[in-house]
């Protein structure tokens, strides 16, 4: 593959054949060439066929070999001639990252670690077979829940004001039709709500350990040694199905809209189509349940919290900081080749870092820009970034959602054998509950890029920027 | 029922990839859904309590592959029950599947990862010199 350094923190794959637009990958040169015999540059050069794209596609610097689309690929399409790709979203449809402050100094918690997790590992569901916190939902109820979003759970009462305000799109996509949704994808979901899931996704107490904009780390409740909670978790079952229900819908629409793609996984519909209205429907109602997911976590977290530690909701004080989607499509506006356009951007492993004053932000964050969170792997630290105008010019206000995989689950696994990664983690001050030993090998802290590496491209390239780091010091997993 | 047949992991960063071969196509396909359980949980504690069926139809293999493999894990995710065996027969344009096994039991069962997925990706269902040969990888 073809790679023209276009800056410091800039690679270019030039556009050859059936591409529509040229490749760019955001990478160090370090990363780059970590990746430059890997299947996922081809998927940034796959991901350019699709119909209707402008400006590029995109690769963030936690890029890696997905399906159809790379993990950490962004690609805009026009809101009228473009196309709405199921793969270009992912089957964990609006998966992402929620963070949590607390009025706590690690101090007052550290002999009480291993009491919280264990109190959370038994409170919060993993997944198959849990008996889950909160009750199993009638269809009527979940019609309800996913068309809704976060207000359902705010009219419940497992929801403040705040939290609302202080989530992506308020917490609800208005263009969700629970109509959209199987029933299949209905039957997974309604014993999920409130689970954390397995794979990748998973709960981490963690402390401030470093403040690198102070001014907005205080704007952000972020103080010195605070304790903090990061929710990695997304649609469940529901996404997954709808996801997979709509991938084989537009893959046999595919022939009747002439295209062809070089990749079945990137099926793809016209925006403006019933194919495309349809899943776009669907996939707003699991975004929907997403953020219902994550807020009964929420819930179920401040509750263990007074409970483990006898303390008030006062004095608490856990109050959401932000909660970004990282595998999402959203229609918005961005400036390409000096002209305005309405786009549909798909953000697949990457999340949205809208500049300071952007008016989707809200009010109490507005001035500094939008609050991103960045997990890393759960034996060295996450990052709080905001987004920077550099967000705005070249990344259809977009930056990265991870540290990336650099290594397959497979040889994780391997490199773990004859390794007691409980103890090592523990060693390095982080206690772990998990449902599997096996997803513990395969996210085992050297299976990813160090995600310092990766916030710094972005800072580099002037796309968002580091507020503050989060050390762990008690990981769930399911 | 002994199967003619064998799965090895394969190599994908993101996501869990098999490669299955058989010596039959029937043989392919209940490997590979004995394959998914074993990705899922031990199989070991599995009794051969109950058996459920599976019916599935579709254009080509590639894609009767997709849809009895996510049909084999929604009776995973959604009714809860694990299999270690499984008996395919083809039918006329499509297969039935037997999977044999029983019910999730916390205190008897050991699970290792949800899968969230059959995906589309390099999914394969060919003849090979020797037999068949399938290559699926499931987002995990």
């Amino acid at each position: 593959m073809e790679l023209k350094q276009v800056n410091e923190f800039l690679w270019e794959i030039p556009r050859i054949g059936g591409m529509r637009v040229p490749g760019r990958i955001y990478a160090s040169r370090r990363i780059i060439d970590d990746i430059r015999d890997d299947p996922c540059l081809e998927q940034v050069a796959n991901v350019a066929h699709l119909p209707g794209i402008a400006g590029y596609s995109l690769a963030m610097p936690d890029i890696h070999w997905g399906y159809g689309f790379p993990i950490g690929g962004v690609a805009a399409t026009d809101a009228e001639e473009g196309v709405i790709s199921p793969g270009g979203v992912g089957y964990d449809i609006n998966c992402g990252v929620r963070l949590l402050r607390t009025n706590l100094p690690y101090s007052t918690v550290a002999d009480r670690a291993d009491a919280l997790a264990d109190a959370l590992f038994a409170t919060i569901p993993a997944g198959v077979g849990s008996e889950g916190a909160i009750p199993t939902l009638d269809l009527s109820e979940m019609r309800r829940l996913v068309r809704d979003g976060a207000d359902w759970a705010l009219r419940q009462g497992y929801a403040t004001r705040a939290d609302i305000d202080h989530t992506e799109e308020n917490g609800r996509l208005a263009m969700a039709n629970p109509d959209a949704v199987s029933a299949e994808a209905y039957a997974r979901g309604r014993r999920q709500l409130g689970t954390l899931g397995s794979g990748n996704h998973f709960l981490e107490l963690g402390r401030v350990d470093q403040i690198f904009l102070p001014a907005e780390a205080e704007r952000l409740g972020l103080g010195h040694d605070a304790v903090t909670v990061i929710i990695h978790s997304g649609s469940r079952g529901l996404g997954h199905q709808t996801c997979d229900d709509y991938l084989r819908t537009i893959g046999k629409a595919m022939e009747r809209y002439a295209i062809k793609l070089p990749d079945r996984q990137l099926a793809c519909a016209p925006i403006l189509s019933p194919e495309g209205q349809a899943y776009l429907a669907a996939m707003a109602s699991a975004a929907n349940f997403a953020w219902c997911n994550r807020q009964m976590m929420t819930h179920l977290t401040r509750r263990v919290f007074m409970e483990t530690l006898g303390i008030s909701e006062r004095d608490l004080g856990m109050t959401l900081v932000y909660d970004v989607c990282h595998n999402i499509a959203k229609f918005e506006d961005h400036v390409v080749a000096g002209r305005r356009r309405r786009l549909c951007v798909h953000r697949k492993g990457a999340t949205r870092a809208f500049a300071p004053g952007h008016p989707a932000l809200p009010d109490a964050v507005r001035a500094i820009g939008q609050p991103v969170l960045i997990p890393g792997d759960m034996g060295r630290y996450s990052y709080v970034l905001i987004g920077a105008e550099g967000a705005m010019r070249e990344t259809f206000g977009s930056t990265c959602h991870g540290a990336g995989r650099v290594m397959s689950r497979a040889r994780a696994k391997k490199e773990a054998r004859g390794r007691d990664l409980i103890a090592e983690l523990r060693a390095a001050g982080v206690t772990i509950r998990y449902q599997g030993r096996a997803t513990v090998a395969e996210e085992m802290p050297a299976a990813y890029k160090d995600v310092a590496d990766v916030v710094a491209v972005m800072e580099g390239a002037g796309v968002s920027r580091r507020v503050a780091r989060l050390k762990p010091f008690a990981v769930i997993k399911g | 029922m002994p199967r003619n047949a064998a799965t090895r992991e394969i190599e994908h960063t993101g996501d869990v990839g098999i490669e299955v071969l058989a010596a039959t196509r029937e043989e392919l396909f209940a490997e590979a859904i004995v394959a998914l359980g074993r990705i899922m949980y031990e199989t070991d504690n599995i009794r051969d309590r109950e058996c459920r069926k599976l019916t599935v139809f579709a254009d080509d293999d590639a894609d009767l592959m997709h849809d009895a493999l996510s049909a084999a894990l929604n009776l995973f995710l959604i009714d809860a029950f694990l299999w270690r065996d499984a008996n395919v027969i083809a039918i006329s344009g499509g297969i039935e599947a037997e999977l044999i096994g029983e019910p999730f039991d916390r205190s008897r069962h050991r699970l290792h990862e949800e899968l969230k997925a059959v995906t589309y990706h390099r999914l394969a269902v060919e003849r090979t010199p020797s037999g068949w040969r399938a290559v699926v990888i499931f987002d995990a």
